[in-house]
């Protein structure tokens, strides 16, 4: 049965560059939804984004500095994308040579639309 | 040279507007007769008030009696009357090299050089001491500032504008240097590195699982702020908070700064000097 969240997902990964998009519980750093690649381990990238962008959240919490909108990790090779809304983190695994201003755009955009 | 001072002098008393008092005072001066070489200067100046080569040689009288200052105005007042003064480009070089204002004292020099139509090799050596004094004070700045300055200040001259904030974290995300400081000017610092601890251990797994390469930054976008952070020595973490009207661009250029301040002045210091 497809979850309400793959049309979602299906569009991010459609972005060139992007080899897995995943929907995770912040708190949990559990999947909720995802698209990757063959082979990919999805559990593990969950937990670390979800962790991170929870660090990032209480941090700019602890600055006042409002929510976080917006969070991407930049490697040598590639990076990872999060956007979050209610405990909800959208996160995309990309390619350095991804677009990342549209891949920056359709995050925030599909996490917008999370409920 | 007795006989020159005999001679000038006494064609000096027979016509006191004789322009003979420019040798006279030279030759007492460099007898090391300053006050007597002050009085024939003085002397030739009351008659002659717009002779740039007067000026200039009572600014080297003034010079030889410790008077920087006077010398100075003196040597800027023959440049008014003789723009061209080759002589008041240096010595006013000169001032400011003994001042420490070398990149006076450079522009004063380039000056010199530029006049003359053959290379004047003492304002070439002049430059190259001049050049190499600056770049050596500049490294004792730099030394004193990583060295013995409040640690909280590290990153004060690399971020430029008040509504920046940096500040340097070790592994177990205690601060280091620096400081993140609220709008209300609140130090948060603490705060914020205890929130923190563990990005570094979690980017570097992140990265590996992904087989994505080393990491290089983390930036994450809030309603008020971009904050940015990249690794530092030893496991460290250099966060960097701007206003949300900051571009990216320049988040990124501005965090490599604060990053390369961060690593010299860890190098240096050991780090001993934080705990904030």
């Amino acid at each position: 049965m497809s979850s309400p969240f793959q049309a979602m997902l299906g569009s991010l990964m459609r972005l060139r560059g992007v080899s897995a998009t995943l929907l995770v519980d912040e708190h949990e750093g559990m999947i909720i939804d995802s698209m990757l690649q063959f082979g990919q381990d999805g559990a593990r990238v969950a937990a670390l984004a979800a962790s991170l962008h929870r660090k990032a959240r209480k941090s700019a919490e602890a600055a006042g500095l409002g929510e976080v909108a917006f969070m991407e990790l930049e490697a040598a090779d590639g990076r990872i994308c999060a956007a979050g809304r209610h405990d909800l983190v959208v996160v995309a695994v990309t390619s350095s040579s991804a677009n990342i201003g549209l891949v920056r755009v359709e995050l925030l955009k599909a996490a917008r639309g999370l409920a | 040279m007795a006989d020159d001072i005999s001679r000038w002098s006494d064609e000096l008393a027979r016509d006191p507007s004789s322009q003979v008092f420019l040798p006279l005072g030279e030759a007492l001066r460099r007898q090391g007769q300053v006050d007597a070489a002050r009085r024939v200067a003085l002397g030739g100046l009351e008659r002659h008030p717009h002779h740039a080569d007067a000026h200039d040689l009572l600014a080297r009288i003034c010079v030889d009696a410790g008077e920087l200052e006077r010398a100075f105005d003196e040597w800027d007042m023959a440049l008014r009357i003789a723009p061209d003064h080759t002589g008041a480009l240096k010595g006013m070089a000169y001032v400011c090299f003994q001042q420490q204002r070398f990149d006076e004292a450079e522009d004063y020099l380039r000056r010199a050089a530029a006049r003359g139509d053959t290379p004047d090799a003492g304002v070439a050596a002049a430059l190259d001491t001049v050049h190499r004094s600056s770049v050596s004070r500049a490294a004792v700045d730099l030394e004193a500032e990583t060295t013995t300055a409040d640690p909280r200040l590290l990153f004060t001259r690399v971020l430029e504008t008040d509504d920046r904030t940096a500040l340097l974290l070790d592994a177990s995300g205690l601060v280091l240097a620096g400081a993140y400081l609220t709008p209300e000017g609140v130090d948060v610092a603490s705060e914020v590195g205890a929130q923190l601890s563990g990005v570094t251990d979690e980017a570097v797994r992140a990265t590996q699982h992904l087989d994505i390469g080393a990491w290089r930054s983390i930036t994450f976008e809030t309603e008020a702020a971009v904050v940015a952070m990249a690794p530092a020595a030893g496991d460290g973490l250099l966060v960097l908070a701007a206003s949300k009207a900051t571009p990216l661009g320049l988040v990124r250029r501005l965090l490599d700064r604060c990053v390369e301040r961060a690593h010299t002045w860890l190098a240096r210091t050991g780090g001993a000097g934080g705990g904030a």
